[in-house]
């Protein structure tokens, strides 16, 4: 569950104040908005990247507005995926639980799993650089999952994507979802885009975050 | 009947862009080429003899020649002048510069202009006449005036086992020479001296030797600070924003625009201030010349340092963050493996600045021979002492350990993470 409570933001001259909302546990939520609205700052907020002003952030039962990002349990897969340069898709995968200092065989078994859940098996030993984009944004994918976070903030995760990776990648975050019963939050400026992915939808309009019924 | 214009669309030929751009760059690396080209062909590798006192008189040109007498049978070096068309021997006419041995008693200086002053030189071989050796040091008499100082190199041949080679000369009077020998030396029938070229005379002499040392070491030590300052400093700059920054920025200019001779300066005048313990053990001595050097070379390295993360987007640290690091472990594990290359370059730059600075150097730390030596101050007290030849040589020691560290550091850094 995500519940934002009348968060306001200051960034230089842009500001947003009184956002409130709330995304279920579990629940695919798709955040509209045209570009430069806030929505990649509100994303920015709930994964600790970005100080609040006022307001509280809760991550299913947990107050996290104090917490740093590494504690807040949230998955992050920036709008241009960041895939660490110098790193291969293996290591990308095991970033997460090397530094939970997990045990080799376990970080082996989680990583092959994600392989095979994002469908990378064959691409585990490449350099980013090597990876097309709809490649890449599986593996940031499987990135943010390694650690079993409880929330996934995906900013714009289609855009870039050509028509045919675009419903590819719609029905592998829905699988996702389905496998894994992580609570999304998806930014998109796209209204097709938005319509196309199922879950609640919300809309963010002059700095407030409504809920879109229809 | 008119013909239509043509509208086939045509851009203009690539040509002129490319030959400018090759020009460009061209001439600056002929400039650089030239000059270290013009250094390794000026030098003479070869060894030389030993030479006497010059024949020629000084004067002016009264009469169509003048005479000089030399002796049958001795090698002599002639060297041109600028009033001069040769040097009349035996029918021939020498010109330029170079070794003749004298079949006459006399040659003759043909001048170019009547009444202008004599240029040319000419000086006779000096030839041993005399060797003795007691207690392992042999003192050799030279027929000539031999011109070397203590202290200077050279090579003996045709004398045999124990003698042959290159030596130090310990003692020198006008017409002698002594040499140390090993023990169990016999004294030698024949000997013959000539000078070894000024690059083996530079590396033997223990001065630059310590010079040489001197300068790798502190450059090395330079480079590691250098290194473990700026890596720090280049990151607060790219990534913190805070009240005086600009202030701050300015003052880490402040090496980079000063005269590096300024920065000495200031450095011997902070040191005023400094316990005595302190200055005492620093100015003057060799923690003086990684000071001075640190000083500048620090200043470059904080500037690429800081370029190369402000080159890293701070994405890939916020992705990191989320992941479950603390800043410190997103610093080392996702930022420092993307900065080796600026680390690289910062690193060789500082070595490179700290090999080459003199002026703080000469100021915060002195010249003192066998103390604070280093190669560029080799270079100056060489040049300073009249011996082109051995600043060249220096100068050439310089060029090789450059291109020799820099030729180590593009391949270490050629290596990829990624083959």
């Amino acid at each position: 569950m995500i519940t934002l409570k009348n968060i306001s933001i200051r960034q230089g001259g842009f500001e947003l104040s009184g956002v409130n909302f709330t995304v279920a546990a579990g629940e695919y939520g798709v955040l509209m908005g045209r570009s430069g609205c806030g929505k990649t700052t509100i994303l920015e907020a709930i994964c600790g990247l970005r100080a609040i002003k006022s307001g509280s952030i809760r991550l299913g039962d947990e107050e996290v507005s104090g917490l740093p990002p590494a504690e807040r349990g949230v998955g992050y897969v920036p709008q241009d995926r960041a895939l660490f340069p110098t790193m291969i898709v293996r290591e990308q995968l095991a970033f997460a639980l090397v530094l939970r200092k997990q045990p080799q065989t376990q970080i082996a078994a989680r990583v092959n799993e994600l392989a095979k859940l994002l469908g990378i098996t064959h691409l585990l030993d490449r350099a980013p650089d090597k990876l097309s984009g709809g490649e890449a944004q599986r593996v940031a994918l499987g990135r943010a999952l390694a650690h079993r976070p409880a929330v996934l903030c995906l900013d714009e995760p289609l855009s870039g994507l050509d028509e045919e990776l675009h419903e590819e990648m719609c029905c592998l975050l829905e699988h996702i979802h389905r496998e894994t019963g992580v609570t999304i939050l998806h930014i998109t400026h796209s209204p097709s885009e938005a319509r196309r992915l199922a879950g609640c939808h919300f809309q963010m309009e002059n700095g407030k975050v409504v809920r879109d019924e229809a | 009947m008119s013909e239509p214009a043509k509208s086939k669309y045509r851009v203009a030929s690539d040509k002129p862009f490319l030959i400018g751009l090759g020009v460009l760059a061209g001439s600056y690396l002929l400039i650089i080429g030239a000059m270290v080209l013009a250094d390794l062909v000026f030098l003479n590798y070869g060894d030389q003899l030993i030479l006497g006192n010059e024949r020629v008189q000084q004067g002016r040109y009264v009469e169509s020649a003048v005479p000089i007498r030399v002796e049958a049978g001795r090698t002599y070096h002639f060297r041109l002048g600028k009033n001069e068309v040769g040097l009349k021997h035996e029918g021939q006419m020498l010109a330029g510069e170079g070794l003749f041995k004298a079949n006459t008693y006399e040659v003759q200086l043909q001048p170019r202009i009547p009444k202008a002053p004599i240029t040319a030189s000419l000086r006779p071989e000096a030839r041993v006449i005399g060797i003795a050796l007691t207690n392992h040091v042999a003192t050799l008499t030279t027929d000539e005036p031999h011109g070397l100082l203590w202290g200077q190199f050279i090579r003996v041949h045709g004398a045999g086992a124990g003698w042959d080679g290159v030596h130090e000369i310990t003692d020198t009077t006008t017409n002698q020479l002594s040499l140390a020998l090993p023990e169990a030396t016999k004294v030698a029938i024949t000997v013959e001296l000539t000078k070894p070229n000024p690059l083996v005379q530079a590396l033997r002499s223990r001065d630059i030797q310590f010079s040489i040392m001197l300068s790798l070491i502190s450059c090395t030590i330079t480079t590691l600070l250098s290194i473990w300052v700026a890596v720090p400093i280049g990151y607060i700059m790219s990534r913190f924003d805070f009240r005086g920054k600009p202030l701050i920025d300015t003052l880490l200019d402040i090496p980079i625009v000063l005269p590096p001779l300024v920065v000495g300066l200031s450095l011997l005048i902070l040191f005023r201030y400094a316990p005595d313990w302190l200055s005492d053990s620093v100015v003057y001595k060799w923690p003086a010349v990684i000071l001075a050097q640190f000083m500048v070379a620090c200043a470059f390295a904080v500037r690429t340092m800081r370029v190369s993360f402000d080159q890293i987007p701070q994405r890939y640290e916020q992705v990191a963050l989320t992941l479950g690091c603390n800043r410190q472990q997103a610093f080392w594990r996702v930022i420092m493996p993307q900065a080796k290359g600026g680390l690289l370059a910062a690193a060789t730059l500082s070595w490179a600045r700290a090999l080459g600075e003199f002026g703080p150097i000469l100021v915060f730390a002195g010249a003192t021979r066998q103390k604070t030596e280093v190669l560029p101050t080799s270079a100056f007290l060489e040049l300073q002492a009249g011996r082109t030849e051995g600043m060249l040589a220096v100068s050439l020691i310089m060029i090789g350990a450059a291109v020799i560290v820099f030729l180590i550091a593009r391949t270490l850094g050629m290596k990829r993470i990624f083959a």
